[in-house]
């Protein structure tokens, strides 16, 4: 009697069950197609370019790197997949498409400059973690008063001054604290402050971001742009191609003075956009005193991590040419480990391991663009373009490579742009009969452009975390940045490099 | 396994049987109107209200490979307040001051883990002896619009509430990048009110078009109207002259339908037109234009396109899409 009854209700469950399914599968499919669709877009555009007869003048490979290189630009720019899932995707395209084998592959993952990204992040985390930041700003309001424009000067300078050795990421993630602290000690109100709030984030978050071009260690970018110097020009057995190995010290040479001149012009583009409601801070300032004092006098432990910092630091710029500036970044983080001054957890959760990969894996396809002779090819076809309105040289072909990378600095995160742009334009430099070192220091400069967009410089994004900007506040104030970068840089590539010797 | 399916399947009956709304709140003034009107909508034992803060989950490359959450961290350990737990508090402060919430309201807290977040998901659930909740939830997810479908997912909801964050583009912006709301709308199985200045008073436009959905939308503003105290205006409209007896017997249906209700229409007319731009036209004078929509989802919805899609997008007033 009983069974019957069972199977019959069996019978409805399962049907209940297939609707069920099939009602699931057509919303998954429609929902999912519909997230990832750019991913789609991109794949069928790839196909569509490997089914194509290869354009005169290139070699199958050359189309192949090609291909890959424009579907990882798009990836890149609409992120439907994770992104270091891009980078295995570039990894599988160069073994399977490619034909590489599998092992060089992997070799040309790791060089001194992922190195350098993946020490220097770990050591990121270590300066953030000893929480010196709070003593930091206490400086900075001894030095500068209480008016406003003064401390949003103070801490323009002082994080500039940091960022340009450690990196914008590290030190924005450091101060965002002291500016927000700064601004709810002054009201609680967000609507009362929000000028107020955006002069100091703002000053924290440009002071960063312009510093990021003063020295190779201030970011990703320009240990990409270092590496790919010498893999392109550097010949071991020319002493004649010595000059494209740029050292710490040379780098900063030509770009510390760029980042000092634009500091003054953070504060005064800042306080002409927004109009902050307090000229002055004291009663911020005066909380902020009680804060600090409340930590006690430096510990053991806070001398300890300030000197293992300057030890890096003058590792970097003494003996980098030596040992790789990857070794000095490992050595400061193996040392902040060892001291028991940061937990390896803490390191961690606190490092996008992915991202680490996926500059190894986009710099490897950009010396595959060289190798290939894929970049000579679209180096050619981009000055051929640029011939008719005259910006195939000179002053005019910097300008464009700069224009081409602000662009795409503001679509993609700096780091990658330098990636996937470097290659090309040192070979245009090449083919232009320009100097690959000018060429290569104002991409690596003009990545750094990215004032416009939440998602353009590290600082930027760090700082926004925070909620007391808006993203129409980074477009306001954005262009006035960018067009007085832009000028400061260009005049400097013009009157001051020459006198380098370049 | 199974009991815990079935004790899933109890809680979303019972879930079913209450008026739940479920207000996003992103800190803007807008979306506190919303809530607002939420919180009067909701103001009875059988309703409660959630509300939602959806942080996108940070992606490394951006911040150069340093997570935001090392930041997060130092934030916290300055006693600093991340600005999802702020806006949920204004919210929650903001309800109790508009309903006299007792400080009687159990208080039970739930908090999820999501690797690489110093957060999670958190949610807070006050509840009073008439079983009334509130809830505040804090969630990340690998977009704001995809937030907040998920949580629908977990509770069904009468009516989701959100602000209008902007920027709704033609159709290659919204190919490119469609706006949260638009998203929400798009996807979302229930009702769906985008707050654009939300102002009361000027009462609700119901737009019908005499079909069975449109009908039922009719009956539901009945309802509502009731429960918020405000009027309620009918209107159609007619593609060419030759059809505008059809609209004008739409409305009159519209208009008994109410009256059996016992809610006195203050406007019932037609128009001669293009449905939408005739709609929003006639929106300007009230508060809410309220369109019906009729069970297409996803991709369908999407490219057939529909009225009160438009509505939606270009209207600037409130629009409630009704499901």
């Amino acid at each position: 009697m009983n069974q019957p009854a069972a199977s019959v209700r069996d019978e409805q469950k399962k049907d209940s069950f297939g609707a069920k399914l099939a009602k699931l599968l057509s919303d998954f499919s429609v929902h999912y197609m519909w997230e990832k669709k750019w991913f789609f877009i991109a794949m069928i555009v790839g196909a569509i370019m490997l089914s194509l007869p290869v354009p005169d003048g290139l070699s199958r490979e050359a189309w192949i790197v090609l291909t890959m290189s424009l579907v990882a630009t798009i990836l890149f720019v609409t992120e439907p997949i994770p992104l270091p899932a891009v980078a295995l995707l570039i990894i599988l395209g160069q073994v399977l498409l490619l034909g590489s084998a599998s092992s060089d592959v992997a070799k040309s993952l790791w060089n001194d400059s992922v190195l350098f990204i993946m020490g220097s992040l770990m050591l990121a985390v270590a300066v953030v973690k000893q929480k010196l930041d709070k003593r930091i700003a206490w400086i900075i309001v001894r030095i500068t008063g209480t008016k406003t424009t003064r401390i949003c000067f103070g801490i323009s300078v002082v994080s500039g001054l940091l960022a340009s050795f450690i990196g914008e990421h590290t030190v924005a993630a450091m101060m965002l604290p002291v500016g927000i602290t700064l601004v709810t000690l002054t009201s609680d109100d967000p609507k009362k402050v929000r000028n107020l709030a955006a002069v100091l984030l703002f000053s924290i978050a440009y002071g960063c971001s312009v510093a990021g071009i003063g020295t190779p260690s201030g970011g990703a970018r320009n240990a990409i742009m270092i590496g790919y110097w010498r893999e392109f020009f550097y010949d071991p057995s020319n002493p004649e191609t010595q000059r494209f190995i740029i050292d710490y010290v040379t780098w900063m040479m030509f770009a510390y003075p760029m980042f000092l001149i634009q500091l003054p012009f953070v504060t005064l583009i800042l306080f002409l956009t927004f109009k902050p409601e307090y000229r002055d801070l004291s009663r911020a300032v005066v909380k902020l005193r009680a804060q600090v004092e409340s930590e006690g006098p430096m510990k053991a432990a806070d001398w300890v991590s300030i000197i293992l910092f300057l030890l890096v630091l003058i590792g970097w710029i003494f003996v980098s040419d030596e040992v790789g500036m990857g070794t000095i970044a490992i050595l400061g983080a193996t040392a902040f480990l060892v001291a028991g001054l940061v937990r390896w957890e803490d390191i961690n959760s606190g490092v996008n391991w992915g991202v680490v990969f996926l500059y190894g894996a986009a710099i490897s396809l950009g010396i595959e663009m060289k190798e290939t002779g894929a970049a000579q090819w679209v180096a050619e076809n981009f000055l051929a373009m640029l011939a008719p309105i005259g910006a195939n040289e000179g002053f005019g072909l910097w300008a464009a490579v700069s224009v081409l990378t602000t662009a795409a600095t503001n679509m993609m995160s700096n780091g990658a742009a330098v990636a996937v742009l470097g290659p090309v334009v040192l070979k245009v430099a090449v083919v232009a009969q320009e100097s690959p070192i000018v060429i290569g220091f104002i991409t690596a400069i003009s990545s750094g452009f990215a004032y416009l967009t939440v998602v353009g410089t590290p600082a930027c994004t760090i700082v926004y975390a925070s909620g007391y900007l808006k993203t129409t506040d980074f477009l306001a104030v954005g262009w006035k940045m960018v067009v007085v970068s832009t000028i400061i840089m260009l005049l400097a590539a013009f009157v001051y490099w020459p006198f380098l010797g370049i | 396994m199974a009991e815990t399916d079935i004790d899933l399947e109890r809680l979303y009956e019972e879930r079913r049987a209450r008026y739940r709304v479920l207000v996003c709140v992103d800190g803007s003034d807008e979306s506190y109107r919303g809530l607002e009107y939420a919180s009067q909508l909701a103001n009875n034992p059988n309703s409660d209200i959630i509300l939602l803060y959806v942080r996108p989950i940070d992606q490394g490359l951006r911040s150069g490979g340093l997570q935001v959450r090392v930041a997060r961290e130092n934030m916290l350990s300055w006693g600093l307040e991340l600005p999802g737990i702020k806006y949920l508090k204004k919210g929650l402060e903001q309800l109790m001051t508009g309903e006299g919430m007792a400080s009687d309201w159990g208080e039970k807290i739930t908090h999820t883990d999501i690797e690489g977040d110093p957060l999670g998901d958190n949610k807070i659930e006050y509840t009073n002896e008439g079983g009334r909740s509130i809830v505040l939830k804090l969630k990340t997810a690998s977009t704001i619009a995809a937030g907040i479908l998920d949580q629908y997912e977990l509770g069904p909801y009468d009516l989701i509430i959100l602000g209008d964050s902007g920027s709704w583009g033609g159709w290659a912006k919204s190919l490119w990048d469609p706006a949260v709301a638009e998203k929400v709308a798009m996807h979302a199985p229930c009702s769906v009110l985008v707050a654009r200045e939300l102002a009361r008073g000027k009462g609700h436009l119901l737009c019908t078009d005499g079909s069975d959905h449109a009908m039922r939308m009719v009956k539901r503003s009945g309802v509502v109207a009731g429960k918020i105290n405000s009027h309620l205006s009918v209107m159609s409209v007619a593609l060419d002259v030759e059809s505008e007896p059809d609209a004008q017997k739409n409305v009159d249906a519209a208009v008994t339908e109410l009256k059996a209700m016992g809610v006195e229409p203050v406007n019932a007319f037609t128009r001669v037109g293009s449905p939408f731009e005739e709609i929003i036209s006639a929106g300007e004078d009230y508060s809410f234009i309220v369109v019906g929509s009729d069970g297409r989802t996803g991709l369908k919805r999407f490219f057939m396109g529909s009225v009160a899609f438009k509505v939606m997008e270009h209207s600037k007033k409130s629009v409630i899409i009704n499901r």
